[in-house]
């Protein structure tokens, strides 16, 4: 130790000797290597990771082994919501996924009018409906774009990005912003529909359809596309149900779960929903089943749209803050744009509630990604990493 | 091979295709998006709002009774609303305060305009607010008094040759 330590450093402090860094949490500590293996870290600042750190250590092309490190976004959203009532709670809850903003929040919403007893009117459920089917469609169309430009197919990236201005135009005419929109509140939404939007949704999301379908042949379809994503980071029907994979990611391999249908909110009971399924389980069904999401999410709009009341309240009156009937729990989750996306509310009769816990898809995609990489190229990481549907902002909340 | 093959002469000829297709990008500051009405509004007395754009605020001074709901449904989102002393002098608002909006944090959720029971706090079309200083977020009850000016003339319109901003 030739170096002087700064005065306010006492030389005990540091770990200078071995028999010290047997304190060291077992990850920190020192580990004896194979010379062939060479440890690589993505992210946290590299594009193609998102806001996380991929430690992989890879022999020649081949990944040995995956330890995905999430966290670097970590906002205390669930604190936060200890300290702000029911309302107020509204506009950062929906900050982990701007894109998917209504359904971020959803159950919450559910959560709170259960805590409150609150009877939300027949024609809002199916604003919420509407709503939430567009910013899936505006979640996936993001996830897309950035899922086109990690194969560097450009044209993949410029289409989607381009194309959701549809249906952010749509969102944008009903709930006044473009995102996080703050639509939902407990007892219905916030504003009513504007005059003419039935026309102009029709109008939009027809010809949006039409958009996504041309997707097929440039991408869905193109040859390279295929050699690249099938038979990569294969997840079989067991693993997908034992590792607790959720939405696309679990319907790619061959399980038929969709809340929509097997747990209706809302109105979804009403409405004619079909869940699409997959049998590969490999990164091209998994990159193909959101897909596939959007035309069936264009379908319920259609139909959402055609059953809805056509005039009457879209929110009931709350008395300002409102507060739970003593200490209370409720549970409540719905299909996100990645998946099942649960809420914990925790009330004990004050108007803030007393914990709010949030169980998101995202996170429960990502124990899957060591599994699937094992074995891979490298040049594989970004396609099978992102056909995961995965969030940072989200998963680490 | 034959498959292979057919696949990216399609996957190119769909880009071909695309020559044809009217551009769908909106220029920006020449031409400038239309907004249903003339910003979120809220009606206390049914508890709906009225559907538009969530932008700056436009403050009525002959309604703010200076009551400060609106200060403290911000308080819980992003403390963004101030109540300042204000020169003039209005018999429903004793106290001469009025709320000064700090748009360096406002996040444009319009809860407080649901707060307001005196029909004092509507938000309005103009989201051209960027500044060079922090100083010049800070908006004063006088300056959002004033009704802004938005040009508005583009919106998506769908023709046989695809989407585009018209
Ligand atoms: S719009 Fe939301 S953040 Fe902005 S001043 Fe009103 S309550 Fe505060
Ligand atoms: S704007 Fe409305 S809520 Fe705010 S102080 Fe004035 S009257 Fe009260």
């Amino acid at each position: 130790m030739a170096t002087e330590l700064p005065s306010n450093i006492k030389s005990s402090d540091v770990l200078t000797d071995q028999t010290s860094s047997k304190w060291l949490p077992p990850g920190l500590a020192l580990q004896k290597v194979d010379e062939r293996i060479m440890t690589l870290n993505v992210g946290p600042q590299h594009p193609g990771s998102g806001h996380m750190r991929l430690i992989v250590q890879i022999d020649g092309d081949y990944i040995v082994a995956c330890d995905p490190d999430p966290g670097y976004v970590h906002r205390g959203e669930e604190k936060m919501a200890e300290y702000r009532n029911y309302i107020t709670n509204i506009p950062h809850l929906e900050r982990p996924v701007i894109h998917d903003s209504c359904n971020v929040l959803y159950p919450y919403v559910l959560g709170v009018e259960e805590l409150l007893g609150i009877e939300v009117p027949e024609r809002a459920k199916y604003v919420r409906v509407i709503a939430s089917e567009l910013n899936r469609c505006i979640y996936i169309m993001y996830w897309l774009a950035i899922y086109g430009i990690f194969l560097g197919h450009s044209t993949m990236f410029m289409w989607p990005a381009g194309d959701r201005e549809l249906l952010i135009d749509l969102m944008e005419k009903m709930t006044g912003a473009r995102v996080t929109h703050a639509h939902f509140v407990p007892g219905g939404v916030r504003n009513d529909l504007p005059p003419n939007f039935e026309e102009v949704c029709l109008r939009q999301v027809a010809y949006f359809e039409k958009r996504i379908k041309e997707y097929a042949a440039v991408f869905y379809d193109n040859p390279i596309l295929i050699a690249r994503t099938q038979d990569t980071g294969v997840l079989s029907r067991q693993d997908a149900i034992r590792l607790g994979t959720t939405g696309s990611v679990l319907r790619a391999s061959g399980v038929d779960y969709d809340l929509r249908q097997k747990e209706p909110y809302d109105v979804y009971e009403e409405l004619d929903i079909h869940s699409n399924v997959m049998k590969e389980g490999d990164s091209y069904a998994r990159s193909k089943i959101p897909w596939l999401d959007m035309m069936e999410s264009c379908n319920i709009i259609r139909q959402a749209l055609q059953k809805m009341p056509k005039s009457g309240s879209v929110r009931v009156k709350l008395k300002p803050n409102p507060k739970g009937k003593g200490l209370n729990t409720v549970y409540k989750r719905v299909e996100s744009g990645r998946g099942s996306l649960g809420c914990y509310i925790v009330s004990d009769g004050k108007p803030e509630p007393y914990r709010v816990k949030l169980s998101v898809p995202s996170f429960r995609n990502l124990i899957a990604l060591p599994y699937l990489l094992k074995g891979e190229k490298l040049g594989n990481m970004p396609s099978v990493y992102w056909s995961l549907n995965y969030w940072p902002v989200e998963a680490d909340r | 091979m034959i498959g292979t093959a057919t696949g990216i002469i399609r996957a190119l000829n769909s880009g071909i295709k695309h020559l044809a297709i009217k551009r769908f990008t909106l220029r920006y500051p020449e031409e400038k998006l239309k907004f249903v009405g003339d910003g979120y509004q809220f009606d206390p007395s049914t508890g709906v709002g009225i559907a538009g754009l969530k932008g700056r605020h436009l403050l009525f001074h002959d309604h703010c009774t200076g009551c400060q709901l609106c200060s403290i449904a911000c308080e819980g989102v992003a403390e963004a609303i101030a109540m300042v002393k204000v020169p003039e002098e209005h018999k429903q608002n004793k106290k001469a305060i009025m709320p000064q909006i700090d748009y360096g944090k406002c996040v444009f959720c319009g809860l407080c305009v649901d707060a307001c029971p005196f029909y004092a706090l509507y938000m309005t079309n103009d989201y051209e607010l960027s500044s060079f200083s922090k100083e010049g977020l800070i908006y004063t009850p006088a300056q959002l008094q004033v009704k802004p000016y938005v040009a508005q003339d583009s919106e998506i319109i769908i023709t046989s040759r695809g989407a585009t901003h018209g």
